[in-house]
């Protein structure tokens, strides 16, 4: 089992997907353990995956740029040659690690969690057809594979979303992220068009080198590396395309823990990095991404602060991670970003399957009915918080370590890296004042906070273990613990070689983070648990701001205007075109016309034998005339 | 065969026939009773028979006479086996409705 066996990763859930669907209500259980066990056998297969890479790693040093198989799918003498394989380096098995025990945490959870669902077989065959296709993503070596499985984490992303598809809201919300993402992914297809126009190959890293070679025309490049990132901005939520993901709430909450905080949406960040040569060669192509992740971050953090809904603050606090991992992408530090991909991986599905175990024990999400809780679900408390306080960047929690990693890659961009201290207290606050209002203080709905409980086994042990991922997955980033799990120099260095972007802890940089951090979690304990009212009056004060914030900035209302004023009228126009010109006048037109005449000519037929033998005698006759006309 | 050819020219067979098959077509369109039509019919198919004959007499000997004359043989079979089924079919006609006008028998239109 070495790297280039990588493709029975996918394959494995694949096939648990098919058994599901096809015989999924014969099997006991409706087959949640084949699930169950095809993703934890991926999982297990990531590890001789591991060991291969980093003993590959040892022998080559930095010549070693990944290990490919891939076999011949399809070809057409001369020139096309598609294939189908797996590319394995440093960030594919980041991204396995993450994708394939984030997906088994979920699953394992989603078995206490969707007990009793009416598809729960269904749940189980989408989740499994999510993991596979998203270890395919992750593992494609060319980008038509990965197109197709960037396309079914869409998929299955709408299925799940639209779960509860009896809720207009949830079958809304599935139909908005699916046509919000399909709004990027059309530029990716159209990228990964030119770029093989000007290749002849779909492979990326042939891509790669051939744009490094200067093989692709600039404004070719150029295009295609802004096309590439408005498909990573569709899939990965940055703005303007970032509306669909507080949307997506509507999925069973294991679904936004697995798809919408720790896999799919970090798909696009997956993407860029992969492709970021590409960018590099493009002048202001960095620049653009880091622009847009700093907007998207920064826009975001606000938004925390005012929303109610559990769900949706946990899913703007995505928003502002991702941004954040788009910082990182744009100011040249990848390795950063793949860190906090890693990290944020862990400690946002944490802060998800709490917010489930929330909801489970309550059936309340909004966080004006709940409150109190601290002490009837002291392990979801515990393990919120250990969530909560890494996504806010709290010191030696997992999230600190990476969030500085991208503060010191930002260090030289004056403006962002301002920006970036910014936003920090403000994500902090958030994260507080939702810990505060969702556990401590007075139960706001007694009745409720009372039958409270802490969540059975299946669902507390995938939580516990998350919290204490959280806890240490941070430290990879050290030379020693690296060492130990086999990658001397942490996982800076293992992620890219030989370039210079090794972990650098800059103490003023952590102190600095770690006050401004410090800061807003006071001042979000001040302001919702010391006195509750200052948040009200602040609402008061400043309200068209925070009314602006509680619309989301009007960007949803301005989406809607849109597609009223210009999609709807667009439509309308073709609606009335297609009713009066295509169907009245084109279709029942010639059908009415050929019945008219019809209805003229059977007037002919008299049904009197006189009439039909003078037609033909005079057929007859003209028929001769003829004849002998032409004859002479 | 030959005497014949030799006193009477072909020409007289011809106008012959096509007198007859003119009668016949006359007949058809101005004859309102069923079973008069069909007499007019024979009658044209008797001017096509004698056609026939007549070409099968004056052409060349070695191997058109046979093929002419089978022909009219046929011709008269055929007339034979029509008559039949026509004379069958006005029969019903006349039981259905009580007659053999034509004019009368314009059901079949839209």
């Amino acid at each position: 089992m070495g790297m280039t066996d990588a493709w029975l990763l996918p394959v494995l859930p694949a096939g648990a997907f098919a058994v599901l669907v096809l015989f999924g209500p014969y099997l006991p259980r409706r087959g949640d353990w084949l699930a169950i066990a095809a993703i934890f056998a991926s999982f297990v297969l990531t590890f001789p995956i591991i060991a291969d890479l980093t003993s590959a790693l040892a022998e080559h040093g930095e010549e070693f740029v990944g290990a490919a198989n891939s076999i011949p799918w399809l070809e057409v003498p001369g020139n096309l040659e598609l294939r189908l394989g797996v590319h394995v380096d440093a960030i594919t098995v980041v991204m396995l690690v993450v994708g394939s025990f984030v997906a088994l945490m979920v699953q394992v959870y989603s078995l206490s969690y969707m007990r009793g669902d009416s598809r729960y077989g269904w749940y189980y065959a989408a989740m499994s057809l999510f993991a596979a296709s998203m270890l395919a993503l992750v593992l494609a070596d060319n980008f038509l594979l990965l197109y197709f499985a960037w396309e079914l984490v869409g998929l299955c992303s709408y299925l799940l979303i639209g779960h509860y598809s009896h809720l207009r809201s949830a079958a809304e919300a599935a139909k908005k992220a699916f046509i919000t993402t399909r709004l990027g992914d059309v530029g990716l297809l159209i990228a990964i068009i030119l770029l093989w126009r000007d290749t002849g190959t779909f492979g990326i890293q042939e891509v790669i080198a051939a744009a490094q070679a200067g093989e692709i025309r600039t404004e070719v490049l150029t295009a295609s590396v802004v096309l590439l990132l408005l498909g990573a901005m569709g899939k990965s939520a940055q703005f303007p395309f970032h509306v669909w993901l507080p949307d997506a709430m509507e999925g069973p909450t294991p679904v936004s823990a697995l798809i919408h905080a720790a896999t799919m949406v970090v798909a696009g960040v997956y993407l860029v990095a992969r492709t970021l040569p590409l960018f590099e060669l493009v002048a202001g192509g960095p620049e653009l991404v880091l622009a847009i992740g700093l907007f998207t971050a920064f826009l975001s953090a606000f938004l925390g602060l005012v929303m109610t809904d559990i769900k949706r603050v946990i899913a703007y606090s995505t928003i502002n991670s991702l941004g954040l991992m788009f910082v990182a992408l744009g100011v040249g530090a990848p390795a950063a970003a793949m860190l906090y991909l890693f990290t944020h991986a862990f400690f946002k599905a944490l802060l998800f399957l709490g917010a489930g175990s929330v909801i489970h024990a309550t059936e309340r999400q909004d966080v004006n009915q709940l409150g109190g809780l601290w002490s009837k679900m002291p392990l979801t408390g515990v393990t919120f918080a250990v969530g909560a306080f890494s996504m806010a960047g709290l010191p030696f929690l997992a999230g600190f370590w990476a969030k500085d990693e991208i503060l010191v890659g930002a260090l030289e961009n004056r403006v962002a890296f301002s920006f970036l201290l910014l936003s920090l207290p403000v994500t902090a606050m958030y994260m507080t004042r939702l810990f505060i209002l969702t556990f401590l203080g007075q139960a706001r709905e007694p009745e409720v906070a009372k039958h409270a409980h802490d969540a059975p086994l299946a669902m507390s042990v995938p939580l516990a273990l998350l919290a204490l991922l959280t806890l240490v997955t941070g430290l990879v980033v050290f030379d020693q613990v690296g060492r130990a799990l086999g990658f001397p120099g942490g996982i800076g260095e293992l992620i890219f070689l030989g370039e210079p972007e090794v972990f650098h802890f800059d103490t003023g940089v952590a102190a600095a983070s770690s006050e401004l951090v410090a800061l807003g979690i006071i001042a979000g304990w001040f302001a919702w648990a010391v006195r509750p009212e200052l948040p009200q009056r602040a609402a008061q004060a400043f309200r068209p701001i925070h009314a602006m914030l509680v619309n989301k900035y009007y960007l949803d209302d301005f989406y809607q205007a849109i597609i009223d004023r210009v999609v709807l009228a667009g439509s309308r126009v073709l609606a009335w075109f297609d009713r009066n010109v295509v169907n009245d006048t084109g279709v029942d037109g010639s059908a009415l016309t050929t019945g008219f005449m019809g209805y003229l000519l059977k007037f002919q037929q008299t049904g009197k034998l006189p009439n039909y033998a003078l037609a033909m005698v005079i057929g007859v006759v003209a028929l001769a005339l003829v004849a002998f006309t032409l004859k002479t | 065969m030959e005497a014949v050819a030799q006193q009477i020219p072909l020409e007289h067979f011809l106008v012959l026939s096509a007198i007859l098959f003119s009668l016949g077509v006359y007949g058809v369109l101005t004859r309102r009773n069923a079973v008069l039509i069909l007499m007019s019919v024979e009658l044209m198919l008797n001017a096509a028979s004698i056609n026939m004959v007549a070409f099968a007499a004056y052409a060349a000997p070695e191997r058109a006479v046979v093929i002419g004359i089978v022909f009219a043989v046929f011709i008269i079979t055929v007339a034979a086996a029509e008559v039949g089924l026509a004379l069958a079919i006005i029969l019903r006609v006349f039981r259905n409705r009580g007659t053999a006008n034509v004019d009368e028998v314009d059901q079949l239109k839209w």
